[in-house]
């Protein structure tokens, strides 16, 4: 593990420096960079387009299972804020390791912290069918009061016509499903809006992978800041923040502004279908003063940071050609690869990604491949945490 | 970036929460609020959800749009559903009142004849439940900058009155609560105050004290506007400050809190 470097007056061109200073003087860390099965394709032809319609990742490696987080900081002996903290620069390439709770150290006044206040639902339900049949639903994207796409786990069979029963008297029948993700069905709900919103948190457990052993409570996935209901995967890039250093933050005169991007599922447990990135049109809703927020910060030439992917999709989708915002709410498609010129964001917070989500691909608008690789081996050499509860990589 | 908020203590189309809503200062707060124009969430335990809908109706016939959720605020679980429920319908919480109160075992036992679980039951539902409504809902105040967090505490808090053990010394605790909370939030333009409704003639305080006349005591319909009053009030001005409903001089500063409003104008976006 690193020790922390020392961040009194620090600015961003001093990082070259310490990066230099930090690996001269760490031979080990080095040598353990190098024990990781670790493989760099910084060749931007691999980020064409396969035949398949696939995108090659950005990076690949692979990710030990030691560096995948389990739970919260919270149940490992650290505050929410003491993850760690790698700071990447776009441009250079070079990093600093650091803690969360020291991000303000990396910030400027005037600079914009834009957060996706969407609260997550237990939008996992376990359910039956009428046979007895088991069957685990996940919800996928809301369509109305009362439906639903959701995934049905496991997969395989006609499930169009049966009806499901869940926990709390919670029932939804199933109608077709997508043509284009077999796996996601909808569902019609016996209830509505406020209603189903309660019987789904009566019924429901938080939607969780093989890495988090335990079914933790629902608050576990919400930040500090979670307002209105409706991801069904936490939007973790802000999980870290504390109110104590939020506050401290605007006390320096970090200005911060909130937009709403109910998230979809991440996965429908079939790669070859997650890698074409289907279904992944969310729901999103920016009001007129985060836009104003934003128009602000870059009209003055300030930083406009993106707190998480759905932060910078979000933002992306409402920016006219011209990088000007504007107060919006509707769904979004909006993919973003190394092709896509950012036009609202200059920098992210982001977790550490799987090498291959498509949050890499995204991550490559910000900071080229040949950048990024050398950086994730760095995170990967220095035990960095992967996924919702894991590490953070402010990349600016 | 500056956000105009509640410039003249206008409490219409601002959302309230109030726990323990089905009966007694709740449900008289609720309607008094309804008036205002508030929109509301109520809440109570389950057991008393057909006295919780009565009350619901109630406040739309005055105009108010509520929503009524049952939730025991005790419960972890059921605080983040109550809070996601409020602000799933309303999408804001601008007002939180922890109410909703128990004494414990009855008849009230002395202290020393307490059952542990009794103890352990007042506690939960009077300070468990309000520190973790308030951790659920503060911080989407805070992400605006503007919000209040009324806590209902007791004169049992600050005297040590035989028979009210469990009661006191949880809401004796509450108002520590409401004190290092209000420290913490200060320079915010959040604000948690606390309020001593006093006596009033309630089915709780009728089955703290039976042989007393419940007649001595305050109307909660009579008491609801002193609480309108602090809602109303700028909550950087009442930030950490306990007020008593039933006292003069508390209310004639609080109808002077009401009339200014919030003076200020935030600066988050």
């Amino acid at each position: 593990m690193f020790s922390l470097p020392t961040l009194d007056g620090y600015v961003n061109e001093e990082i070259r420096h310490l990066e230099t200073a930090r690996r001269r003087h760490d031979p080990a860390l080095i040598h353990r960079a190098n024990q990781f099965p670790t493989t760099i394709s910084p060749s931007p032809a691999l980020l064409e387009r396969g035949p398949g319609g696939e995108a090659a990742p950005p990076i690949s490696f692979t990710l030990p299972h030691e560096l995948e987080a389990s739970g919260p900081p919270e149940r490992r002996g650290l505050r929410r804020d003491q993850v760690r903290l790698m700071l990447l620069n776009r441009r250079s390439g070079a990093t600093l390791h650091t803690r969360f709770d020291r991000i303000g150290e990396l910030l400027q006044p005037g600079d914009l912290l834009v957060f996706n206040d969407s609260r997550t639902l237990p939008a996992l339900l376990p359910g039956t069918f009428g046979d007895g049949t088991p069957i685990e639903v996940r919800l996928a994207r809301q369509l109305d009061a009362n439906t639903w796409d959701a995934l049905l786990l496991p997969h395989g069979g006609e499930h169009a016509g049966k009806r499901i029963a869940f926990r709390a008297g919670l029932h939804a029948d199933v109608s077709e499903r997508r043509p284009d993700v077999p796996w996601l069905w909808r569902l019609r709900f016996d209830a509505a809006g406020a209603e189903l919103l309660d019987r789904v948190y009566r019924a429901g457990e938080p939607v969780r992978y093989t890495y988090v052993p335990q079914i933790l409570p629902i608050e576990d996935y919400q930040t500090v800041y979670a307002a209105e209901p409706g991801s069904v995967e936490m939007p973790s890039a802000g999980r870290p923040f504390t109110w104590e250093l939020l506050l401290a933050l605007r006390r320096r005169g970090v200005q911060t502004a909130f937009i709403t991007l109910h998230t979809g599922l991440s996965s429908v447990r079939d790669d070859a279908l997650d890698a074409l990135r289907l279904g992944h049109e969310e729901h999103y809703r920016i009001g007129p003063a985060a836009a104003a927020g934003v128009n602000e910060a870059r009209a003055h030439g300030r930083r406009v940071i993106a707190v998480g992917t759905t932060v910078v999709r979000t933002l992306e989708t409402v920016a006219d050609a011209g990088g000007r915002v504007h107060a919006a709410a509707g769904t979004t498609g909006l993919y973003i690869s190394a092709a896509h010129k950012l036009r609202a964001v200059d920098g992210l917070l982001t977790g550490l990604h799987e090498p291959r989500a498509s949050h890499l691909d995204l991550l490559s608008a910000f900071v080229s491949p040949a950048l990024l690789g050398p950086a994730y081996r760095q995170a990967l050499a220095a035990g960095y945490l992967w996924h919702e509860f894991g590490d953070v990589n402010l990349i600016v | 970036m500056t956000e105009k908020t509640n410039r003249d203590g206008d409490l219409h189309g601002r959302v309230a929460l109030i726990t323990g809503a089905s009966r007694g200062l709740g449900a008289a707060l609720a309607l008094e609020l309804a008036k205002a124009g508030m929109k509301l969430v109520l809440a109570s335990r389950e057991g008393s959800r057909a006295e919780l809908e009565r009350v619901a109706e109630q406040a739309r016939a005055l105009g108010a749009e509520t929503l009524a959720v049952s939730a025991d605020v005790a419960d972890r679980a059921d605080v983040e559903r109550l809070a996601a429920e409020a602000l799933g319908r309303f999408g804001r919480v601008d007002l939180l009142v922890n109410n909703a109160s128990t004494l414990g075992p009855l008849p009230l036992p002395l202290l020393l004849d307490t059952p542990v679980e009794g103890f352990r039951a007042a506690l939960e539902t009077n300070l468990f439940g309000p520190f973790l409504l308030t951790r659920a809902l503060a911080g989407q105040m805070l992400a605006r900058d503007a919000g209040l967090i009324i806590n209902v505490t007791s004169d049992a808090a600050a005297v040590g009155y035989p028979h009210w053990g469990a009661y006191g010394v949880s809401k004796a605790a509450l108002d520590q609560l409401t004190r290092v909370w209000a420290a913490e939030l200060e320079g915010t333009g959040v604000g948690i105050a606390a309020i001593d409704p006093g006596s009033m003639n309630t089915v709780m305080h009728r089955d703290a004290e039976p042989d007393e006349n419940p007649e001595e005591w305050a109307d909660p319909a009579a008491i609801a506007p002193a609480l309108a009053l602090l809602a109303r009030a700028d909550p950087r001005r009442v930030n950490g400050r306990r007020f008593e409903a039933q006292d003069r001089a508390a209310l004639a500063e609080l109808r002077e809190l009401a009339a200014s409003g919030v003076q200020t104008e935030t600066s988050h976006v």
